[in-house]
């Protein structure tokens, strides 16, 4: 037990340095790239990168456009994405390979390939630029958390379902009252998941709005980081502490959620 | 989609073709055409144009396919990532179900220590990598650790280290995410069978290896594929780590050359067959993998 | 099978949809240069260039309310080629891009996304009487303007005095490549900067053009990477230059590592191989000195040539009030707003006759004097189909055999030039 404690702090210093560094750096006067310059020296520190930012972004209006892109999504995918996942794992239907292929397909897809036909579709076609909707739409529903999803209700013992199907309980009540309270852990992976895409993208809502004033936290941070950093007192400390302030809420939340992503005592409803 | 008479030609449960409908119409609305697109762009001398503008694009078959396959940029590209995903992938599954099976353990701290490997997941790389820039150049932390073991020339800028770097870069950034996975497949890995073992005198390793790697198959099975295709998609870490793929191409990925080619450039024609031979690609070494580590169970 | 077939009708109708609304908008050329109205304008992100826009916009809104401009900022740098070529696709670019690079202007030519200046009667010749000689290097090879050549920032080496005074140096001798050499090892050995100077290695197209690109121009009197259809670098000034560069990598004088943040500010390089618009971010911070780039045989000042850096202002073909656009182009590079644009970012317009026509500024603020000097002798990256490919593919040779050392300089800008030369004939 100790050496696996011992291993295990190990491995979070290795995980944890260098944010601790990015922390160290954004409040640092001077940029200090000595190996002393890892410890807080009380003459060198200051919130002056912080305050610069706060300057030249409108970090309330970008908080509020991230929440809102990030959260149409997750809404998306949580509704969409658990209904697909449900009915690949766990019903027979006509067309089910051919959709489940099609979900691997998709996620084969580098993104890029698609951008500039994407962006003429959905701005020309659909009408939909400088709005949340054309931010949102691409990433409705993420086909990985769909893939998660379907992973995770193959696990659960196929004779809950036949007895609930004898029972005659219709498919949407058994997903909602005996499949999705049991994969609740991977629900949550699922919502971690597609967190992370919106939240740190920074192309595709650029692409679409052109006004700022719609513009995510990611998108006007690092049009910061391009331009004004380098007119800072202290560009590389500029650098970091916008760094800070794009990670700062993505890791607050998953603190804050983390409890619920994994609670142990799940496995005796499963067992069968 | 109405019931009745449908059923018998729907398959067992219709009502699947219904939850799953949303969905499909997403993926056509928002990825068929474009995906289309793409290929008939790969067969055609094309670019893009503003509307209305009068312009010339030829069918010229395979001639993008023959640029690409003959370009030794991209050959070498193909090659890197093959490189990546040899180092990425192995080290991926063997930490994340190591350190999956460590946290699910009861011990101290739990909760630091799972939040603490998450974090890297979490955040953003345009946000980590000026850290790593930092940690791994000639004067950086790592450097001045390793002493006279340093590198020279230096990891990111050495054309044998360069691409090894990266890999370990994303498997540190995405380690947390496959914890995850792992955590939650082995919630239903039964107590009992663990109790099993127990009682035949398997010791912790013997009952980890009996046990838990196959309680764990299909979650493995997902971590393979998810961790090759997402490796193979490598674009950001090259485009910021090693300012677009050097040194001299060896950290250069097949979607950057993409990018550069299809984007930059203005060729989306050629970056069109660069992104179809990759889909393919990947394709061919997903079902490999899937023979290999594991049929699912349906 | 019903859902196969459900699902491509869906796929034809999308693509049915994305193709149907092609026609239009291309109509009449000449009822779109008379036409007025509102129009939106992209300006660079670069805090002092959006002050000048501001108030620019400011200006002409106040004097025409029926043809309001709407202004937004885009990125400058890697992503902006990208954000223009898919506005350009897409049919929603704006009207001005005050920010175009002329390296993109043949690609953009060729998607149709520009209008030709010459195309208003008074085109050709506003352009010609505002930039003098300097406009020949914008034109296209169709002898058309497709940009208007707005300003530049020609690039000079900047020096740290106190770096140099560290190495007891205090009037640096840079002019040939033997005292360059000198000067930079001089400053290397006293440790008054771990490197003598910081141009990025990394491996982007445009990164030879504040590197290889103003010594070569330098060094040829002023020749353009291609002249004439055919590739020029591959001759022996072209190979002095990049064997010159060769030696500041292997000598350690130069460093092959990306690095964050700006070198030259932090003390980590002694020189800078940059354009009057860093002058900004410099003070308070740097006590620098400016001298022109060197040669093998040391030109004097008045001789050498540069790259300008420049970016230009293109009209794009989405614009529907082309006619007021181009009254706003006149009347954001008139004599009053350039000046204007001069005193805000310290760039130098690119009209000719610089340096006299605003003789007040350059009495107030000498420290751009020789740049307002340096822009009449200036080299533009050449106005080519296939244009960033052939940088890309420079930089590829040059990054392999001059920054990392894996192949004879000679060698490498032979093979690259072969390369280029095809890329030329393609159109």
């Amino acid at each position: 037990m100790k050496v696996k404690f011992v291993a295990l702090l190990l491995g979070a210093f290795v995980f944890l340095f260098p944010f601790y560094y990015m922390l160290i750096g954004s409040l640092q006067a001077e940029p200090d790239p000595s190996v002393s310059g890892a410890f807080p020296k009380p003459g060198n520190l200051t919130l002056h990168n912080y305050t610069e930012i706060n300057k030249s972004i409108h970090l309330g209006r970008s908080l509020i456009n991230s929440g809102i892109f990030t959260g149409g999504v997750i809404l998306g995918t949580l509704v969409f994405g658990v209904l697909a996942g449900y009915a690949l794992a766990r019903l027979q239907f006509r067309g089910r390979g051919l959709v489940f292929n099609l979900m691997l397909l998709i996620q084969v897809v580098p993104f890029q390939l698609l951008t500039i036909p994407l962006y003429v579709l959905i701005v020309r076609s659909y009408g939909l630029a400088d709005s949340y909707s054309g931010m949102i739409l691409p990433f409705l529903i993420n086909s990985t958390a769909v893939f998660v999803f379907r992973q995770y209700f193959l696990q659960l013992p196929a004779e809950l379902f036949d007895a609930a199907r004898i029972d005659g309980a219709s498919e949407l009540s058994i997903l909602w009252r005996i499949a999705v309270p049991l994969v609740r852990p991977a629900l949550l992976t699922g919502v971690l998941l597609t967190f992370i895409g919106p939240w740190n993208e920074f192309l595709w809502p650029f692409l679409i709005t052109k006004q700022q004033d719609l513009q995510p936290l990611a998108v006007s941070l690092s049009n910061y980081l391009t331009t004004v950093s380098a007119r800072a007192a202290n560009p590389f400390g500029a650098v970091l502490a916008g760094a800070c302030v794009l990670a700062a809420p993505a890791v607050t939340l998953f603190i804050i959620f983390q409890r619920r992503f994994i609670s142990t005592n799940l496995s005796s409803g499963v067992k069968g | 989609m109405r019931r009745g008479p449908l059923t018998r030609v729907m398959g067992e449960h219709p009502v699947g073709t219904a939850f799953v409908t949303p969905y499909v119409v997403f993926l056509a609305a928002v990825f068929a055409y474009p995906l289309g697109f793409a290929v008939y762009m790969s067969f055609h001398d094309y670019f893009f144009a503003a509307p209305g503008a009068v312009v010339d694009r030829p069918f010229v078959g395979f001639e993008n396919y023959v640029t690409v396959l003959t370009d030794p940029a991209v050959q070498r590209s193909f090659v890197n990532v093959v490189i990546f995903l040899v180092i990425n992938v192995p080290l991926t599954v063997v930490l994340s179900l190591g350190l999956a099976n460590a946290l699910n353990a009861a011990i101290r701290w739990r909760t630091f220590f799972r939040v603490s490997y998450y974090v890297p997941y979490v955040t953003a790389s345009v946000a980590v990598v000026g850290v790593w820039l930092f940690l791994f150049n000639s004067n950086g932390l790592v450097n001045s650790i390793l002493g006279p073991l340093a590198p020279d020339p230096s990891w990111l800028v050495n054309s044998k280290l360069a691409m090894p770097t990266i890999a370990i870069y994303v498997t540190w950034k995405q380690l947390g995410f496959f914890i995850l996975l792992y955590l939650a497949a082995l919630q239903n890995v039964s107590k009992d069978l663990y109790e099993a073992a127990e009682m035949d005198g398997a010791g912790r390793w013997k009952s980890f290896l009996n046990v838990t790697v196959p309680g764990v198959r299909p979650a493995t099975t997902l971590v393979v594929l998810v961790a090759t295709v997402t490796g193979a998609n490598l674009f950001t870490e090259p485009y910021l780590l090693t300012g677009g793929g050097g040194p001299d191409g060896a950290s250069a990925s097949p979607v950057l050359i993409m990018y550069q080619r299809g984007i930059e450039q203005g060729h989306p024609d050629v970056g069109a067959a660069i992104g179809v031979l990759l889909v393919i690609g990947v394709l061919l070494v997903a079902l490999i993998e899937r023979r290999f580590v594991g049929r699912e169970e349906d | 099978m019903k859902l196969q077939a459900g699902l491509l009708a869906v796929v034809l109708a999308g693509s049915l949809v994305a193709c149907g609304d092609s026609g239009g908008g291309s109509g009449d050329a000449d009822a779109a240069a008379k036409a007025r109205g509102p129009i939106t304008i992209w300006y660079s992100n670069n805090a002092e260039e959006v002050a000048w826009g501001k108030q620019m916009v400011a200006a002409w809104n106040a004097q025409h309310a029926d043809q309001k401009i709407t202004a937004q900022e885009i990125p400058t740098g890697k992503s902006s080629e990208e954000v223009i070529g898919a506005a350009i696709t897409a049919g929603n670019a704006p009207c001005l891009i005050f920010n175009t690079s002329p390296a993109s202007v043949s690609q953009f030519q060729k998607q149709g996304g520009l209008v030709p200046l010459d195309s208003f009667p008074d085109g050709k010749s506003y352009i010609e009487d505002r930039s003098g000689d300097v406009a020949q290097q914008y034109k296209s090879t169709d002898g058309k303007y497709y940009q208007l050549p707005w300003k530049s920032n020609p690039v000079m080496i900047f020096y740290n005095k106190k770096a140099f005074a560290k190495a007891g140096i205090t009037t640096p001798a840079l002019s040939t490549y033997d005292d360059f050499l000198a000067t930079s090892r001089k400053v290397v050995a006293a440790k008054a900067a771990k490197v003598a100077i910081y141009p990025a290695p990394s491996n982007e197209f445009y990164q030879s053009w504040f590197d290889f690109y103003p010594l070569y121009a330098a060094e040829t009197g002023g020749k353009q990477l291609i002249e004439n259809g055919k590739s020029t670098f591959a001759s022996d000034e072209g190979k002095k230059v990049a064997q010159f560069w060769r030696t500041m990598y292997q000598d350690k004088l130069a460093s092959p590592e990306k690095y964050t943040g700006d070198a030259f500010v932090d003390g980590t390089s002694a020189m800078a191989v940059v354009g009057p618009w860093a002058i900004a971010t410099y003070k308070g911070k740097v006590d620098w000195g400016v001298v022109p780039v060197p040669t093998s045989s040391g030109k004097p000042a008045s001789e050498i040539h540069t790259f300008s850096d420049a970016k230009n202002v293109a009209m794009y073909s989405a614009c529907k009030n082309r006619g007021t656009a181009w009254d706003v182009l006149k009347f954001a590079t008139s004599k009053d707003q350039d000046g204007k644009f001069l005193a805000a970012t310290g760039q130098m317009p690119l009209r000719k006759d610089v340096a006299t026509t605003y003789a007040d500024y350059f009495a107030k603020n000498p420290d751009y004097k020789v740049f307002a000097d340096q822009a009449s002798r200036t080299v533009e990256v050449p106005n080519v189909a296939n244009s960033i490919t052939i940088w890309q593919t420079f930089r590829d040779a040059y990054s392999k055999s001059v920054i990392f050392g894996q192949q004879d300089v000679g060698q490498a800008l032979d093979e690259a030039a072969q390369k280029v030369d095809q890329l030329v004939k393609q159109s």
